[in-house]
């Protein structure tokens, strides 16, 4: 089954009076365990179908499931459960809560989730251990620098074991080496823990390095290649 | 466990802009001193001049025949009978004294004025009034040898050009319908600050009244002073089924809000002016913690989308909200009380003194000059509790907006 099911998506915005179509007419399968890219200039409607699939923003039309279940309806609460249990998300700013440090960052979603302590403490520090972040647990992330605030975002992302992660230019704030390496990191854990990866982006190096690349043009899917 | 992550997130957000929370904790600090502070006054001071207005004459509770408030004259007069003294000494009372009271003309060096005569057994009379502390230099209160002794209230004295030594006469009705009529020497003046006793009153004593106005073992009033104020209401009511029991007479039995109802008056419009200022006062608090969370879920716009996108419920959000606001008001709350609670009491020990006043206030009838303050557990905890629902429900709004937020949008806010 697949993990993520558009069929005919499309999204108009209003823009000062003016209908804009940022997506015409999407039809997308996701597999489990994928590693795979949406790319396409800016304007394509890349950011838009990433937050339509992550329930952060909903379609003017056609529908969208998750793991079998059509998104489409969902309230305000039953979309933070799902975004809770089941998405991890990766932001091109990385977002983290400036008043918690790198651990409680991470463990944040742990306790959303209600996790006991002891439980909670071991997973967020592992996951901090394998994104190579052991000696910055206990820093704010103003103490951090850029790399090492996308990788809590990472291991944020991934600690609760979602079924999919979605990434958001997550290099783009990134120089060439911290980028490579993070790629590297998500990659390991894409092979190692089996989880789905859906970028969106204009990275020429994350579209190398995704093994499905999603390319959008106009709101519409122009290339859809598996490498 | 999850209100655990709440608390946590709402701790730090307080303290993160710290200047803020401190100036919103000085509003709420001030607001709630302030507000314990006016209502300690007004408590102290209210209850301060009930007990100056009834300790110059009026005592906490009269009884008088039936008709007598209304109508004032001789005429409306009881038999002084022992089950009556009885009564009095069964109850929880601090004394009482009996008075014989009459209007009269009185006449010296070819001046005349009306004036209100009171009978008044003079050793009594000073455990029910504070009259003997009143009279002016040169003059002294009522012994119990006197007979054509009086005393009179100073402007009343002035009208007739008397003074302390002067003979003056007196003429009236007798409840017996006679002439009433005698000289006396006027022994001491008085000043009370309440004009109305200052312009009309003769005291002279109880013996010399009973027999010039032939009472016959008639009176016209009792005079209690109670224990406490607060334990009036339950010694009229008990006077009341007692003498309707005991005594074939018909009484009415006056609290001092009744024989005073000038000084009701003046207490319920201070009242009102402080209920006014409490009002602003509290709206003041409560739009600055209004203000204050306002501009920190704005300022968090950005980051409450983070964290509505990564899988926090819009009521977790409100939750996390409300919760810094209660930090907020439970720390103004509680330093308000102290400080409100410990000025009061300093001002209890210490009472304002406003002696340069006394002029305004006796249009009043009120000779107060020494006004303390009395913090009641009653104000303190309602001051806390209206702050802290005030602060409650002032930062619904801006709580149930942020957990409105389209995160996409709120995420792009710098």
């Amino acid at each position: 089954m697949s993990i993520i099911k558009i069929e005919n998506l499309k999204k108009t915005y209003d823009s000062n009076g003016i209908a804009v179509n940022a997506l015409r007419g999407i039809n997308l399968k996701i597999e489990n365990g994928e590693f795979s890219a949406i790319a396409g200039p800016s304007g394509s409607g890349k950011t838009t179908l990433l937050n339509i699939i992550g329930g952060l923003d909903k379609p003017t039309s056609g529908t969208i499931s998750l793991s079998g279940e059509i998104i489409n309806d969902y309230n305000p609460t039953k979309l933070s459960d799902l975004r809770l249990n089941k998405i991890g998300f990766i932001f091109q700013a990385y977002n983290l809560i400036p008043v918690l440090n790198a651990i409680e960052n991470v463990e944040y979603v742990l306790l959303l989730q209600g996790i006991g302590s002891s439980e909670r403490t071991k997973r967020a520090s592992n996951i901090l251990k394998e994104v190579g972040l052991e000696k910055e647990m206990n820093r704010k992330p103003a103490k951090l620098s850029g790399g090492q605030q996308q990788r809590v975002a990472v291991a944020r992302a991934i600690v609760s074991e979602p079924e999919i992660v979605l990434a958001d230019e997550p290099t783009a704030n990134l120089d060439q080496d911290t980028g490579s390496a993070l790629l590297d990191l998500m990659h390991e854990l894409n092979k190692k823990k089996g989880i789905t990866f859906l970028f969106s982006t204009h990275d020429v190096m994350v579209m190398d390095r995704s093994e499905r690349l999603v390319y959008l043009r106009d709101g519409i899917i122009a290339e859809d290649k598996t490498k | 466990m999850q209100e655990r992550i709440t608390t946590t997130l709402a701790w730090r957000n307080v303290w993160r802009n710290k200047r803020r929370t401190v100036l919103t904790l000085l509003t709420i600090l001030t607001g709630c001193t302030m507000i314990i502070l006016l209502n300690a006054f007004a408590k102290g001071g209210h209850d301060q001049m009930i007990e100056d207005a009834v300790a110059v004459n009026a005592g906490h509770i009269q009884i008088h025949e039936k008709g007598f408030w209304e109508n004032r004259t001789i005429d409306y007069a009881f038999k002084d009978e022992t089950d009556i003294e009885e009564i009095l000494n069964d109850l929880n009372i601090k004394s009482y004294s009996k008075r014989i009271l009459s209007a009269g003309l009185l006449s010296h060096k070819g001046n005349t004025a009306g004036a209100v005569i009171q009978g008044v057994d003079p050793e009594k009379e000073i455990t029910v009034t504070n009259i003997n502390t009143k009279i002016l230099p040169g003059g002294r209160y009522l012994k119990e040898s006197d007979l054509d002794q009086i005393l009179l209230g100073e402007t009343l004295a002035k009208n007739i050009d008397a003074e302390t030594g002067s003979k003056i006469s007196m003429i009236s009705q007798g409840f017996d319908g006679s002439i009433a009529a005698r000289q006396f020497e006027v022994v001491g003046l008085f000043r009370t600050g309440n004009s109305e006793y200052d312009n009309t009153l003769l005291i002279m004593p109880f013996k010399q009244a009973a027999e010039v106005f032939t009472m016959m073992g008639f009176i016209n009033s009792i005079v209690i002073r109670a224990d406490e104020i607060s334990s009036i209401n339950t010694i009229n009511q008990n006077l009341k089924e007692l003498l309707s029991i005991k005594s074939d007479s018909d009484f009415e039995i006056m609290g001092w809000d009744e024989l005073m109802p000038e000084l009701v008056q003046f207490i319920v419009m201070d009242d009102i002016s402080a209920y006014i200022f409490d009002f602003i006062l509290f709206m003041v608090v409560a739009f600055g913690v209004l203000n204050t969370i306002q501009m920190s879920v704005f300022e968090r716009t950005r980051e409450t989308g983070i964290m509505l996108s990564i899988g926090t419920r819009p009521s977790q959000i409100v939750k996390m909200i409300m919760f810094e606001s209660v930090i907020i008001a439970v720390i103004g709350i509680a330093l308000g009380l102290l400080i409100g609670y410990s000025l009061s009491y300093y001002f209890q020990i210490n009472p304002l003194d406003y002696s340069d006043y006394t002029k305004e206030m006796e249009v009043w009838g009120v000779s107060t000059t020494r006004w303390p303050a009395e913090a009641t557990l009653l104000n303190i905890s309602v001051t806390a509790l209206i702050t802290f629902i005030l602060s409650f429900v002032f930062t619904i709004f801006p709580a149930k907006r942020a957990s409105k937020l389209n995160p996409i949008e709120a995420i792009r806010q710098l």
